[in-house]
């Protein structure tokens, strides 16, 4: 069992969130509420990274900040190392891999709050700000829990872009789902063997809370 | 006037509250990053026919030396690539000379580097498989003629020079037309070794030091590609020129006695 | 001290087609009635901030909420409104209380509990303050809706179709519910409706719409003797709507004697105690004119009125005829063969018959001795 490895997984899935949750509910919210022209566009390009090979994505992020273009010279110049290679490179590239994964249960839980409520909010004299914290919220949070825990469990699962990207960096971009690919290379499947049951228990896990929360996602409609 | 000051202010809340999210996320991971950079041995990147070998040497010059170095293993197309896009390793044990000396045009090297070993090929047949191995590749061509050849594993041309290799020796045995078609193309030299010995192929052509773990050789019957069948698999290691104090030691523990043996043991020849 | 009313001007060709003009002052209930898709929730949403037409000018006695002239829109949260939903739009999450207390903002901290506790007992629902909306039935959770707009102490109290999703007998519950609390608010208050006799038990004025455009607009017992209007004559029938005093109950012979502007009728009784105020309605088919005094007929009701005109309709087979009755305006509906046979023109006295059961009542203490749901 690769510990380091966990932890990165770990760190990565919860960077993820971290990074995408305040962006999901922002745009997910937006998207569920305002009309506007290209509306459309906007929803098939946050659709884009789900049908989008992994290598693509990779292949696209080294060419634009790989050490040989400008823009990755320059975050070397700036922070001192590379973006691919990194774990902020992972964490970057995990980001624009799961936007889907997160606008889009985010958007139907704000989508599922009837517009009179959000009428109603307003003619009662709540400000924007205190619809959003005190009704929209507390009625999306299902759409919002399940867009996080969806992001995380298609993090841990990477494999493509993260290779591509991280370059199999023990410690630094050495995830689970890697590992497991490292220790069958060097024939030692009975390693690989435990990291696999490890994420298959993990991403079940996942599931079942996705499952668990979709059933809750209206709750309080009689 | 303060009802339009108190939504302008809705606004800003909001915005500077994601920033503020954003920028505390970065800022962490950041210092997370700067942290574990401090902290991490150095990283060294290998071609993936040395998987058994280097391990080894790396555990010995940990013991002998109290310092520990990591290893990432790969083809060495794919890290000389990943080299040149700014990978941070800080030494490359190439699996041929082509490689390293690109990067030494490059500049990205501290100079033309040393060769450490030369490694060998050898055919491979799983237990049960109804591959017969010899040098000549005689047992293989019969099979192929009678249409029995369901799978053969090479490492792949374009980044594993052992696979290269291995496109010699079959265009040299005339077999590589009838051959293609059937072929599994391992990324590493290491993965088409698995295809080969986990019996999801009749067999394949790997590398020497790859069969030599007794765990490996276990599994089915091997015999070694004479050296004149295809271009020597000289191998050179270079030292990047980030390269801090402990790979330099590192470096000359290769070239030194302990690593030579280990090396003999897994099949390489060792030049003088 | 100006008189806090509402006043609304709104116009725009599309997407919504609207055309209206109307005030509403406090104490006032404009019933807005037009059939399904004529704009009316609309012009409600107009009011309340939630739709912004083209061209608008909404003002509440001094504030001014929108003007499109001068580019002024106080958005919704900042309106003094309270509108209460079709759909009661609750908030599902919180409870009957805390939908309450959710539109006591503007007081301190410290007395919103006691005040949404008030307004809960208001509406007769204190003791189900801690249940969610999904436990309450269809009119409980409207009491709540209009709790919560109440709790506002709005300067202008919008209903949109109130009672459309409310079954039958909640429906008379509520109705009686809004015309008793109307008489202790002293606000304006709007209505929606496209239930005739929402109009007919509540409104003081109305305001008739037709794709959007406002067709009439005035006292209610002014417009229902209008015979100008033939699709609410096709929706509704005609009738004349007004005001009464119950000024005797003769419970020996089971009548009560009704005292408005054009006399004294005769309706048979119900439980009315003296000096209540009813609303009466007459269906002008109803009504018998006769050139002379009748003399053993069942009807209790002869009262002397003078034809002011008489409305010839194609579409329709009757005539309708305006007559004055004392103070009061009255509509017949006959046909045109007794037109002929009557000689009827205007300007000629007639006898104006009504069947003491013709004669449609409605009291709101009446039904409030039942019960309530």
């Amino acid at each position: 069992m690769d510990w380091a490895a966990l932890r990165v997984s770990l760190w990565l899935g919860a960077g993820t969130i971290a990074i995408l949750l305040p962006l999901g509910v922002w745009f997910g919210r937006l998207l569920a509420v305002r009309e506007f022209k290209g509306k459309l566009l906007v929803e098939a390009l946050v659709t884009v990274p789900l049908v989008l090979p992994p290598t693509v994505l990779g292949f696209y992020l080294l060419v634009t900040f790989g050490a040989r273009s400008p823009l990755g010279q320059a975050f070397e110049a700036l922070v001192g190392h590379s973006l691919p290679f990194s774990f902020q490179g992972l964490l970057f590239a995990s980001a624009i891999a799961n936007v889907p994964f997160v606008i889009q249960p985010i958007q139907r839980g704000f989508e599922a709050i009837p517009s009179d409520v959000r009428d109603a909010a307003a003619s009662c004299g709540l400000t924007p700000w205190q619809r959003f914290a005190r009704i929209e919220l507390p009625l999306a949070w299902p759409g919002v829990l399940t867009g996080a825990v969806l992001t995380f469990a298609h993090t841990l699962g990477e494999f493509g872009v993260v290779l591509m990207v991280g370059g199999n960096l023990p410690g630094q971009t050495r995830t689970l789902s890697v590992a497991i690919y490292d220790r069958m290379q060097a024939f030692d499947d009975r390693s690989a063997g435990v990291m696999a049951a490890t994420l298959l228990t993990i991403s079940v896990v996942t599931l079942m809370t996705t499952t668990a929360l979709s059933r809750r996602v209206n709750p309080h409609r009689a | 006037m303060r009802q339009i000051l108190r939504d302008a202010a809705f606004t800003i809340r909001v915005r500077l509250l994601k920033c503020s999210c954003l920028a505390l996320v970065a800022v962490w991971l950041l210092g997370l990053q700067e942290v574990s950079l401090a902290q991490r041995p150095p990283t060294i990147a290998a071609a993936a026919n040395l998987n058994v070998a280097l391990t080894e040497i790396a555990k010995q010059f940990e013991r002998d030396r109290g310092m520990r170095v990591d290893v990432v293993f790969g083809s060495s197309g794919t890290l000389t690539r990943q080299i040149r896009d700014g990978a941070p390793f800080e030494m490359f044990l190439a699996a041929d000379e082509e490689f390293p000396n690109q990067l030494t045009s490059a500049g990205l090297t501290r100079d033309a580097g040393v060769v450490y070993a030369i490694g060998r090929l050898v055919i491979f047949a799983p237990t049960g498989s109804p591959l017969v191995v010899d040098e000549r590749l005689q047992g293989l061509s019969r099979l192929l003629q009678a249409g029995r050849v369901t799978r053969f594993a090479i490492a792949n041309p374009d980044v594993a020079p052992y696979g290269r290799a291995a496109e010699t020796v079959l265009r040299n045995h005339g077999l590589w037309d009838a051959i293609r078609p059937r072929l599994v193309m391992g990324d590493t030299i290491a993965q088409a070794a698995q295809f080969a010995t986990t019996g999801n192929a009749v067999g394949g052509l790997i590398a020497y030091s790859l069969v030599t773990e007794p765990g490996v050789a276990d599994r089915g019957r091997y015999a070694l590609i004479p050296q004149t069948d295809h271009a020597p698999l000289r191998q050179r290691m270079v030292l990047l020129k980030r390269a801090t104090p402990i790979v330099e030691q590192f470096y000359a523990y290769v070239q030194g006695a302990a690593a030579r043996t280990v090396l003999i043991k897994n099949g390489y020849e060792v030049p003088q | 001290m100006r008189d806090p009313a509402l006043s609304v001007s709104l116009r725009q060709s599309g997407p919504i087609p609207l055309d209206v003009e109307f005030t509403c002052h406090s104490g006032e209930v404009l019933a807005i009635f037009g059939p399904s898709g004529s704009g009316k929730t609309t012009i409600l949403r107009s009011i309340a901030g939630l739709y912004r037409p083209s061209h608008a000018s909404i003002r509440s006695g001094a504030e001014t909420w929108t003007d499109t002239d001068t580019g002024t829109f106080i958005p919704p949260h900042r309106r003094t409104v309270g509108l209460v939903f079709q759909e009661y739009a609750l908030f599902p999450h919180l409870t009957a209380l805390g939908n309450v207390m959710t539109a006591i903002g503007h007081r301190p901290r410290t007395e919103r509990r006691s005040r949404a506790e008030a307004m809960l007992n208001l509406v007769r629902l204190g003791a189900h303050a801690s249940k969610r909306p999904r436990d309450l039935s269809g009119g409980e959770r409207q009491r709540v809706a209009l709790a919560r707009a109440l709790a506002r102490e709005p300067a202008v109290l919008l209903l949109d179709e109130p009672f459309s999703a409310v079954d039958r007998s909640a429906r008379r519950r509520l109705q009686n519910e809004i015309d008793s609390l109307r008489r202790t608010l002293d606000v304006p208050l709007v209505l929606v409706t496209h239930d005739f006799e929402d109009v007919v038990r509540l409104a003081s004025h109305v305001l008739m719409l037709q794709h959007g455009r406002g067709v009439a607009c005035g006292p209610i017992s002014t417009l229902m003797s209008r015979p100008d209007l033939p699709w609410l004559r096709e929706a509704v029938g005609l009738g004349s709507v007004f005001d009464a005093t119950v000024t005797q109950v003769h419970a020996d012979r089971g009548l009560v004697e009704l005292t408005f502007g054009g006399g004294i009728l005769l309706a048979p009784a119900r439980n009315i105690a003296a000096k209540t105020a009813v609303r009466v309605r007459i269906p002008a088919r109803e009504i018998v004119l006769a050139t002379t005094a009748p003399t053993g007929l069942s009807l209790h009701n002869v009262l002397a009125g003078a034809v002011m005109a008489v409305h010839v309709d194609t579409a329709f087979e009757g005539v309708i005829v305006q007559l004055a009755v004392g103070n009061s305006v009255l509509l017949a509906e006959v046909t045109r063969d007794a037109i002929g046979r009557l000689g009827i023109g205007v300007g000629q006295r007639l006898h104006v018959l009504i069947k003491s059961v013709s004669i449609e009542l409605q009291a709101s203490d009446a039904d409030s001795a039942e019960e309530g749901h």
